[in-house]
């Protein structure tokens, strides 16, 4: 209402949508990872809002690249605990 | 010559030339005077143009007074020569004015189109309710006039306002109402509407004896009022609705219009002279201010009352903006000219944005501490001078230019708002100031979140886009900051929104545990934050589409001292059934009981008995039919909609039963078995309970009840199964689940265990 630009929301739907031949071709398995990657890209929708990056694929790709860092530091930690050893 | 002292109850253009006054004598008196107020507007353009308006003008009858001039437009660096037009006839100046501007479309006109009230309010400091002392001579023509109190006062002293209620015996949408009921002080008259002629004598009577200040009808606009005017008409009978003789009543017509992303139905309107009429059905948002509120409205925007009960927020602001300017000689463009200035497209990415809105980390948390900008846009506006015509401010919480038009007409408004806030504070529960107070900063609380929304307004006289991006530009850094602040103290910053922030951290369980964070905060923004509370618990919610997702406004949660706070689900949504809404609040009232997360596992079981125990009544058909209606609201002409929504069905049933509906009017509906599915409640004949359809509402139930529970590990599907298999039993639920996340947030120093990140809620 009132804006003259599309909201995050709205243009990541739209980078997602323009993905659709892309996820269509995987095969089923594939195709869940990709749309768990969007999701976990959703998480940082407002960051990238505030960012206000001209090109925002870039932005949503980071969050995707930046929720998969905290899963392998966070794997490391339970890695950790069962070898018994302490965590940071 | 007489003295008066009282106080001002209306005020509206005399036909006979200036304008009159209605006073409430201190004797008990009402007291019509009238006063010489000539009006004064403006009319800017090439000179030679002028020149000519200036010869048509001469010739005019009325006789206007002419004068060049040099005054201020707000959004011009110099000062603009206009041709001042003074009349002393103010009720005859639209009609001149619209001669003008269909001879001279050319010219820019100013303080062209106000509201005499305004004007009065500019010159005289008037406004409802004003104490006013006046001296007039035999004639009624005032001589002198003066206010003696201000609308910023907390305690004005109360008019003694007589007032007359009338409303139908039923809902004259619903069916055709039998009587009319009178009241007044607690007595109460029932007139029938059968028999015309004495209904319109004793009314007569009751309004010449009586003589009530305020007429508070229901469905007065749309019905009731002008049912009486025409049967008035009919028998050749008076009816004195008005208490001004010589003027007849004035009817606004009907009409639908878009606001903040809704459509919105407004009825017609019947407004009185000498009285005011308010409408508790068509008055805007009625059920949030209430008569108090509709009178501080009025007393702060210098609006008639029956204005002032029926106008949005944003014309009320609109109004104070014009006061401002008017006494402080800024013009009052009668047609906006600026259009946005051209910029940057980095810049347009940059600031085209609204307020910062987070996705919190969904799930059950324990001891949290909300923390809340005090009216933060208004306070940014004030404090960084955020106006059209002031630069685009470099910092927060100070500025190096004069104030300008809207932080001089928010200013006193704000610091009310904050001192009505505090008072709160202090009074004890009984206090019968605090429910008053509350109605009055509700109704300043519309005004002053409508002020920013008109910044941004292109059609807003003092409104410029730049303005309302600054306000939010400096709202998400002052947001930010405050994030900052927090994960330097060790808080978890759980949401954010807006204005608001979720933090909870261990340890922290009191209020006073929260103090140095609020310390820093005002600290690094300058602006006034509060504690909102301290959550015993709270959950926040994710997407029912997709729970991976999180969605920023629908949480639930309870407070230590065990108030509940919700929003976005059933039971604040305004088109959920009351039965539904009222299922989900006792069970989250329920939930709300247990003092310390162990007792909850007890809570959710008493919770389910609670649903069990509502589906029963449900099945039995022991739930009113009233219980069962949903309002569904139509956003578009029915032509529009190309599979007709339930609300859209119901229409056409209404349509079908010559009923129409307008767009942005509430249908209420029953859903029923079969097609079409709904039966409109306002239909002609009454539903049949045996066709409802429990199934569906069923459903609405248990939907309602799992998003309560979801935050406990009870899944949906398993919340029907459990219903559905043992209706009455008692049974072993699965709730290990967020026991088993609370234990791991708790003891979790870890920065990277992915609960104490992003928690995603498990066991579903």
């Amino acid at each position: 209402m009132g804006r003259t630009l599309p909201s995050i929301t709205q243009e990541f739907m739209q980078e997602q949508e323009a993905f659709a031949r892309f996820r269509r071709a995987l095969r089923r398995a594939d195709q869940l990872a990709l749309d768990d990657l969007f999701a976990s890209a959703r998480q940082h929708l407002s960051a990238a809002a505030y960012a206000a990056h001209a090109l925002p694929m870039e932005t949503f790709l980071l969050s995707m690249l930046l929720e998969q860092h905290k899963e392998v530091m966070h794997l490391r930690c339970e890695l950790d605990e069962l070898r018994g050893e302490p965590h940071g | 010559m007489a003295d008066l002292t009282g106080w001002l109850l209306d005020l509206y253009e005399d036909e006979r030339g200036g304008v009159v006054l209605w006073l409430i004598g201190d004797d008990g008196g009402r007291y019509r005077l009238r006063q010489d107020f000539p009006v004064t507007f403006y009319a800017a353009g090439e000179s030679a143009r002028l020149n000519v308006l200036w010869a048509w003008l001469r010739r005019q009858p009325l006789k206007p007074r002419l004068a060049k001039d040099q005054r201020r437009d707000l959004f011009q660096p110099d000062l603009l020569t206009v041709l001042g037009i003074e009349l002393q006839h103010a009720a005859r100046q639209p009609q001149l004015f619209h001669e003008i501007t269909q001879r001279f479309p050319d010219l820019d006109y100013y303080d062209a189109d106000l509201a005499i009230s305004l004007r009065h309010a500019a010159r005289y400091g008037t406004f409802p309710l004003a104490r006013c002392y006046a001296r007039a001579d035999e004639g009624g023509l005032i001589q002198e006039l003066r206010v003696l109190d201000s609308p910023w006062d907390l305690d004005p002293s109360k008019a003694p306002l007589r007032a007359l209620a009338l409303r139908p015996d039923c809902d004259p949408a619903h069916a055709d109402p039998r009587a009319l009921i009178a009241s007044h002080d607690g007595h109460e008259y029932r007139f029938s509407l059968e028999d015309e002629r004495p209904l319109l004598v004793n009314l007569c009577a009751l309004l010449t004896r009586l003589d009530p200040d305020l007429l508070l009808t229901y469905n007065g606009d749309t019905w009731l009022l002008p049912r009486l005017l025409d049967l008035a008409q009919k028998h050749n009978l008076p009816l004195p609705l008005n208490r001004d003789p010589g003027r007849g009543v004035m009817h606004k017509k009907e009409g639908s219009y878009f606001s903040y992303g809704q459509i919105i139905y407004r009825g017609q309107q019947i407004l009185l002279y000498g009285r005011c009429h308010i409408d508790c059905r068509n008055a805007m948002m009625w059920q949030d201010y209430d008569l108090e509120g509709a009178l501080e409205t009025a007393r702060i925007t210098a609006l008639p009352i029956q204005t002032a009960a029926r106008v949005s927020p944003g014309t009320g602001i609109s109004s104070m903006q014009i006061t401002t300017a008017l006494r402080n000689d800024i013009l009052v463009p009668w047609r906006k000219q600026q259009a946005e200035q051209p910029k940057t497209a980095a810049d347009l990415i940059r600031f085209d944005q609204g307020g910062l809105v987070y996705q919190p980390v969904t799930g059950l948390h324990f001891d949290v501490g909300m923390i809340d900008f005090i009216s933060m846009y208004p306070s940014i506006m004030v404090r960084s001078n955020i106006s059209p015509e002031t630069p685009f401010p470099d910092r927060l919480g100070s500025s190096d230019y004069p104030p300008g038009l809207v932080p001089l007409t928010l200013g006193p408004l704000l610091e009310k708002r904050v001192a009505l806030k505090q008072r709160a504070l202090s009074l004890p529960g009984w206090d019968p100031r605090r429910r008053m107070d509350k109605a009055r900063s509700e109704a300043h609380k519309w005004l002053l979140v409508t002020c920013f929304g008109y910044l941004g307004y292109k059609n807003a006289r003092f409104g410029r886009i730049e303005a309302h991006e600054a306000v939010t530009t400096w709202g998400r850094e002052a947001l930010l900051r405050a994030k900052e602040v927090a994960e330097e103290l060790g808080f978890n910053v759980l949401h954010m929104y807006v204005d608001g922030l979720w933090v909870k951290k261990d340890g922290c369980r009191q209020p006073q545990d929260f103090q140095p964070l609020l310390e820093e905060v005002v600290a690094r923004t300058s602006l006034p934050v509060a504690l909102d509370g301290v959550y015993r618990w709270v959950a926040f919610l994710p997407s029912r589409v997709d729970e991976r997702l999180p969605v920023p406004n629908h949480y639930f949660g309870v407070f230590q001292d065990s108030s509940v706070k919700a929003r976005g689900i059933d039971l604040r949504r305004r088109d959920s059934a009351p039965f539904v809404a009222d299922t989900q609040r006792e069970m989250l009232r329920c939930l709300a009981r247990a003092e310390t997360p162990d007792a909850l596992h007890g809570q959710v079981s008493a919770a389910l008995d609670i649903l069990r125990g509502h589906l029963r009544d449900l099945h039995a058909g022991r739930v009113p039919l009233e219980s069962l209606l949903v309002g569904k609201k139509l956003s578009k002409e029915l032509a529009g909609y190309r599979v007709p929504s339930p609300g859209a069905r119901a229409a056409l049933q209404l349509l079908a039963a010559g009923k129409p509906t307008r767009p942005g009017q509430r249908i209420r509906l029953l859903f029923t078995r079969g097609d079409p599915g709904v039966h409109a409640w306002n239909l002609p004949s009454a539903p049949d309970p045996a066709t409802l359809d429990f199934d569906y509402y069923e459903d609405l139930m248990l939907r309602a009840a799992a998003t309560l529970l979801q935050p406990f590990g009870v899944a949906e599907e398993d919340l029907r199964v459990h219903v559905r298999d043992d209706l009455g039993e008692q049974l072993e639920l699965p709730v290990h689940a967020w026991k088993r996340q609370r234990q791991r947030t708790e003891s979790s120093p870890n920065l990277f265990k992915k609960d104490a990140v992003c928690a995603p809620a498990e066991g579903r």
